[in-house]
């Protein structure tokens, strides 16, 4: 019972009856005292105009004429409910319908409300007492007790309603709360399976789109942001028990052949140095992925600004050039003039640079790379790293971009497999996707993302800082070759 | 120079000390946040390295904000094993000059070292730059070694800028990274390393003696000695 008073909707319900009551008190309160002073005052008004007539009849004829008055109306069979008396300075009955001065009435002349006993039954009444000249007295009055049933009515009326509100109220109140709990408990039972560790439950959802609803939607949503963050948790465990270890057990079997061996002091030094490498590279990977973590909890999106994503990339393009040239492959850049996104420009110069610096390393000999960024016919803003190398088999496509995969032509390769993976995490960040498809021959990666919204006046075009005719390619359609 | 440590681990105080006594610098050193604060507060250091994790409960970031508020502008870098951005933000808007995560290479510490301390001395205002017979004109963005003028890429030229500002002192890849192109990420490959040979081509290559100069496990310096 305790939990039935304790929920929400018993007491909703209750709130709503006990305020539908005050509401029909407050309304029915002042029609009730309207109709008590109309009533009284017209009760007055009559008595009052009888006395007046009486009085005249009095003053013209003395107290004989009124008797014989009084008598008249008496014997013209006076309707029930009237009360005429007069009677002499020691209240004896002179003439009226009653059979003596009633002692209920009080001594000085006014209106008052009593109980007379009218043809043997008490019943209430209000009279007019009058004190006549020579010690006269008068007394006119109504018998009220007709107007009971009516008060009655009104009480009972009212008490009716509060009745037929309060079962109502129960009654909408139970079958809310039925309805409710019902939703409620789906929803709870959803949530205990998640908290048991089964985070592919998801609440029920229809499309009535009420509150309850609005509700499941949201913690849905929710949901599926943090099974994400688990599995990329979980996916980044496996990958660093897996490909962690390799360096570190390299590592380790070099110092302790270095222990075990104890070369001379320069084949120590060179084993000391391969040493720091092997533990740069642990670091490297480390770095590569608190980054990517850093990336997936979407932090970063506070510090979205607006980017030129052409200029952007125009500038990574030119800082890997003369790494290109080494390698004797061609690169070349195509824009349209300013593409406006919001971002990170320094995760978007580094999502860029790993798309190039992949193409690189699998361009082939005096291959080529393109560059693009332009807007999509439906208004996303698309940067293509184009390459002719061998690119990647379609069964693979999928996998690539996944924490450490290093697909078959990148063995013997430098990189720990995490490029991908971050060009993809950069793309999400920024309500995009990474897609791969063949460039025959070669691989197309187009990193998709949506444009910037135009922040309010002027446009915010976030440049590293200012520097003189960087590269031509800001305005005009144009293609440049380095 | 005189520096400042204000470092808790042992062993990289250790590593830090000798390293920097071998470089040719005194260097005083505090374990914890209240003791490296009345340093900083009492002696004149050239640069103060910072760590922001201390015992008892004072990060590192609070005594930098005390020494700047109390007016003291000794150049700081912050040495924190906290690697994200926005920690970097946070630690450079609390008052420090530079910042190294941790772990770190001893080179990469002692150019930044360099780096700052030079930094505070002022040299902003110059005009013309010259190593040896190598002159870089910053208004005309022209570089001329001996008669001959040579013709320079913008960033090019900012990197060459940017080396004969820090002459004389080792200047590391990240550094260069980082205030040459403004990137805050590791690129994967030695893209840096391509640029600077694709610099000594130009200034280098068909002179006697050259002045660019790799720097073994630490990175690149420009120099006129030896």
């Amino acid at each position: 019972m305790s939990k039935v008073i304790r929920s929400t909707a018993f007491a909703l319900t209750f709130g709503y009856i006990a305020f539908g009551i005050v509401a029909l008190v407050l309304f029915a309160a002042p029609l009730w005292y309207a109709w008590q002073v109309t009533m009284e005052d017209g009760r007055s008004d009559i008595l009052h105009a009888d006395t007046q007539r009486l009085t005249d009849v009095f003053h013209r004829e003395g107290a004989t004429g009124l008797k014989t008055f009084i008598d008249a109306r008496v014997g013209m069979q006076l309707p029930a409910e009237r009360i005429l008396m007069l009677a002499d300075g020691s209240l004896n009955r002179i003439a009226g319908n009653l059979k003596e001065w009633p002692a209920t009435v009080p001594a000085q002349a006014g209106m008052y409300t009593v109980t007379l006993d009218l043809s043997g039954t008490p019943t209430e009444s209000v009279v007019v007492r009058t004190a006549l000249p020579g010690g006269y007295n008068l007394l006119v009055g109504r018998d009220v007790a007709k107007f009971a049933p009516l008060t009655r009515h009104f009480w009972s009326g009212l008490a009716g309603a509060v009745v037929v509100l309060s079962i109502a109220g129960v009654l909408g109140g139970v079958l809310i709360r039925r309805a409710i709990l019902a939703r409620i408990h789906s929803i709870r039972q959803t949530v205990l399976a998640i908290v048991q560790g089964d985070l592919s439950h998801r609440l029920p959802s229809s499309s009535s789109g009420d509150e309850l609803e609005t509700l499941s939607h949201t913690i849905n949503g929710m949901l599926d942001q943090i099974e994400q963050l688990i599995n990329g948790i979980r996916d980044v465990s496996n990958s660093i028990a897996h490909d962690l270890r390799t360096p570190l057990a390299e590592l380790r079997s070099r110092l302790e052949e270095l222990s075990l061996t104890r070369p001379t002091n320069e084949e120590t030094f060179a084993e000391i140095d391969g040493a720091v490498a092997d533990v740069d590279r642990v670091i490297r990977i480390f770095n590569a992925l608190l980054r990517l973590a850093e990336i997936d909890t979407g932090m970063r999106r506070s510090g979205f600004v607006q980017v030129n994503a052409n200029e952007l990339a125009a500038e990574v393009v030119e800082f890997y050039s003369p790494a290109a040239e080494v390698k004797n492959v061609s690169v070349s850049f195509a824009s349209n003039g300013p593409v406006l996104v919001s971002g990170d420009p320094t995760l978007l110069a580094q999502a860029v640079g790993n798309l190039i610096d992949n193409a690189l390393k699998y361009a082939g000999v005096k291959g080529s790379v393109t560059v693009e960024v332009q807007y999509r016919p439906d208004g996303a803003v698309e940067i293509c790293v184009a390459d002719d190398g061998p690119g990647i088999p379609d069964t693979e496509k999928p996998k690539v971009a996944q924490r450490f995969y290093r697909g078959d032509a990148s063995r013997g390769t430098p990189g720990v497999g995490l490029g991908l993976s971050l060009v993809q995490a950069v793309a999400k960040l920024h309500g995009g996707t990474l897609e791969l498809t063949d460039n025959s021959p070669g691989l197309r990666a187009r990193m998709i993302i949506e444009p910037g919204a135009l922040l309010s006046g002027r446009p915010r075009v976030l440049t590293s800082e200012p520097r003189g005719g960087t590269l031509e390619v800001k305005s005009e359609p144009s293609a440049m070759a380095l | 120079m005189k520096l400042l440590l204000v470092e808790d681990n042992e062993r990289v105080t250790r590593f830090v000390v000798k390293g920097l006594q071998e470089a040719g610098h005194t260097v005083d050193n505090a374990d914890n946040g209240r003791e490296g604060m009345f340093l900083a507060a009492s002696e004149p250091y050239d640069v103060i390295i910072m760590d922001r994790m201390l015992p008892g409960q004072i990060d590192g970031l609070h005594i930098i904000e005390s020494l700047r508020k109390s007016g003291n502008r000794t150049p700081i870098l912050i040495l924190s094993a906290l690697s994200d951005v926005d920690e970097r933000i946070k630690g450079l808007k609390s008052g420090g000059d530079d910042y190294l995560t941790k772990p770190f290479a001893f080179g990469e510490l002692l150019a930044r070292l360099d780096a700052l301390s030079r930094r505070s001395q002022g040299s902003g205002t110059q005009t013309i730059l010259e190593v040896a017979d190598l002159r870089v004109d910053l208004l005309s963005r022209k570089a001329v070694r001996g008669e001959r003028s040579i013709a320079l890429q913008p960033r090019e030229f900012k990197l060459l800028e940017y080396l004969m500002r820090h002459a004389g002192q080792v200047v590391t890849r990240t550094m260069l990274l980082e205030n040459v192109w403004d990137y805050h990420f590791d690129p994967q490959t030695n893209v840096v390393d391509v640029h600077i040979s694709k610099l000594r081509q130009k200034i280098d290559a068909d002179f006697e003696r050259p002045l660019l100069r790799t720097v073994r496990n630490a990175g690149y310096m420009l120099t006129s000695e030896g």
